[in-house]
């Protein structure tokens, strides 16, 4: 190969020394002009180089995530309609590897066409060392799994959250305080672990009864009582992560369905959430199961006396057709609270099609069963199609 | 009350304790991010809760934040998230 190439170069080389003349001073202006245009050439990448360098080590990024959803739900007695149309940025903020800002937003349309737009976390992380970061600000509940880790559309593998999993349900949504949370191995086995301290839900009182707990985080601590509370996860498995979650403090009425203001008499009550979450994967095969409660005690001389408890559980299964793009899954849930008008147990079986890991189609259709005459009772069919990026 | 309020300090002490400390062990357990183990915890981590993202989704530069932001959440230590960036980084 080497012989071969040189003969080809003194051919060439013979070739040039034999030219006339009049083409070497043409090739002398044509060798010029190349040597100019290689040596701007040679700055330029040697500029791009040096950028690129600059860009690769700079301290801060920033990066733009989130996802999309859009939706279309059909049920008895009511009008099929596109009922969804849901966009979340999050945006993320690094410094170093020492600090991560992250905030989601999410901009909805609601029935009546205006937009809904709220602040769903945002927390500030200090990555202290390898095994605790420090984080504040408003941040999803870290208490079980579903509203933390799996309600994004995009990772939901169903197009409604389960029974119970919603605003005001049993399952705590966000909390507004400051925690611990992090990462260690105890021999082989990974343990995870997250520890809070917030300002804790508020009550609402509907025909003398509590009516639900909302939980969506607020910037005021009404019962001046913090909640505190944690989730440890253990990994036996690298695929097997088993949760316990608990969170106890005091919560208060603070408004009233008929709209009258609230005594500032009204005592506080306690406040207490258990959950337990197991998630496995195998194959193709995800399997995972919830259940969580949140439960507030009794009291005397308030607005509503009789306190209750809010529970529900799910167990879903989901399975990907590899190598078509279709996911087939099924949920079962069943959640149960004080009021029967509240309660819905439901089975939910999904097709959807993978455009991509993060671009899905979802058609789903829900065998529910709640009171008798109520929207809670009505099978519903669901289309969605999210985008997570 | 009194046990919540203890709770509470003890909470903020180990808080400070641990953001104090934090510039000291950063230094000592700043090892390298690693490719052969980055492999092998993103296969055994980034699938747990939704589909697989793909190395060549993102530039090194977005993986950083990413990998921090899937640090939180899935619960990785520092060493985990600096094997698995590194991991990304090499094969997008
Ligand atoms: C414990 C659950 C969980 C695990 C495990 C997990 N993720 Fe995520 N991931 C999420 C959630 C939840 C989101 C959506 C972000 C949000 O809503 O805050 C997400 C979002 C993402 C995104 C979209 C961009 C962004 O930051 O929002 C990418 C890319 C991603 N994850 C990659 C990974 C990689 C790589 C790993 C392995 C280290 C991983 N994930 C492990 C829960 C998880």
């Amino acid at each position: 190969m080497k012989i071969q190439n040189s003969t080809i170069y003194r051919t060439i080389i013979a070739a040039l020394i034999a030219g006339t003349p009049l083409s070497s001073s043409i090739a002398d202006e044509d060798i010029n002009k190349l040597k100019t245009e290689l040596e701007t050439l040679k700055q330029k990448v040697d500029k791009l180089t040096t950028q690129q360098k600059s860009e690769n080590n700079v301290d801060s990024v920033l990066h733009v995530a989130g996802y999309a959803a859009i939706g279309y739900a059909d049920q008895k007695n009511d009008n099929g309609a596109f009922n969804t149309v849901r966009f979340n940025p999050i945006f993320h903020y690094q410094y170093k590897d020492l600090v991560l800002l992250e905030t989601e937003l999410e901009i909805e349309i609601e029935e009546n066409g205006e937009t809904h737009t709220a602040l769903e976390y945002a927390t500030i992380d200090i990555l202290a060392n390898d095994y605790v970061s420090i984080f504040g600000g408003k941040f999803l509940s870290p208490l079980g799994q579903f509203r933390q880790n799996l309600h994004p559309a995009w990772i939901n593998k169903l197009p409604s959250a389960p029974p119970g999993f919603g605003h005001d349900g049993a399952a705590p949504e966000a909390e507004v305080g400051l925690g611990l949370r992090g990462a260690t191995y105890a021999g082989n086995v990974k343990v995870n672990y997250t520890a809070y301290v917030g300002n804790g839900p508020e009550l609402e009182e509907d025909d003398d009864e509590v009516h639900g707990i909302s939980s969506g985080g607020f910037g005021r601590d009404a019962d001046d009582n913090k909640v505190f509370g944690g989730r440890l996860g253990i990994l036996p498995l690298p695929k097997l992560e088993l949760g316990i979650s608990a969170a106890s403090g005091k919560a208060i009425i603070t408004t009233r369905e008929n709209g009258m203001a609230v005594p500032t008499t009204e005592p506080s009550r306690d406040y207490d959430v258990v959950g337990v979450d197991a998630a496995y994967q195998f194959g193709q095969f995800d399997l995972r199961a919830e259940y969580i409660q949140q439960e507030i005690g009794d009291t005397t001389g308030g607005l509503a006396d009789e306190g209750g408890k809010w529970k529900t559980w799910y167990a879903q299964a989901s399975y990907k057709f590899i190598p078509s793009n279709f996911e087939g899954v099924i949920r079962y849930g069943d959640y149960d609270s004080p009021h029967a008008s509240q309660d819905q147990q439901q089975t939910a079986i999904g097709v959807n099609y993978l455009f991509s890991a993060n671009a899905i189609a979802k058609i789903a259709y829900e065998i529910n069963d709640g009171q008798a005459g109520s929207a809670n009772d009505e099978n519903r069919i669901l289309l969605q199609l999210t985008y997570g990026f | 009350m009194m046990s919540k309020k203890v709770y509470l300090s003890v909470l903020f002490s180990a808080i400070l304790f641990t953001g104090a400390g934090s510039t000291v062990t950063h230094a000592q357990e700043n090892t390298a991010g690693d490719v052969a183990r980055g492999a092998v915890a993103w296969t055994n981590n980034c699938d747990r809760c939704h589909n697989m993202r793909q190395p060549n989704e993102f530039t090194d530069n977005q993986w950083r934040p990413i990998i921090s932001h899937m640090r939180i959440r899935a619960g990785l230590t520092g060493q985990e998230a600096r094997d698995i960036l590194k991991f990304l980084q090499e094969n997008n």
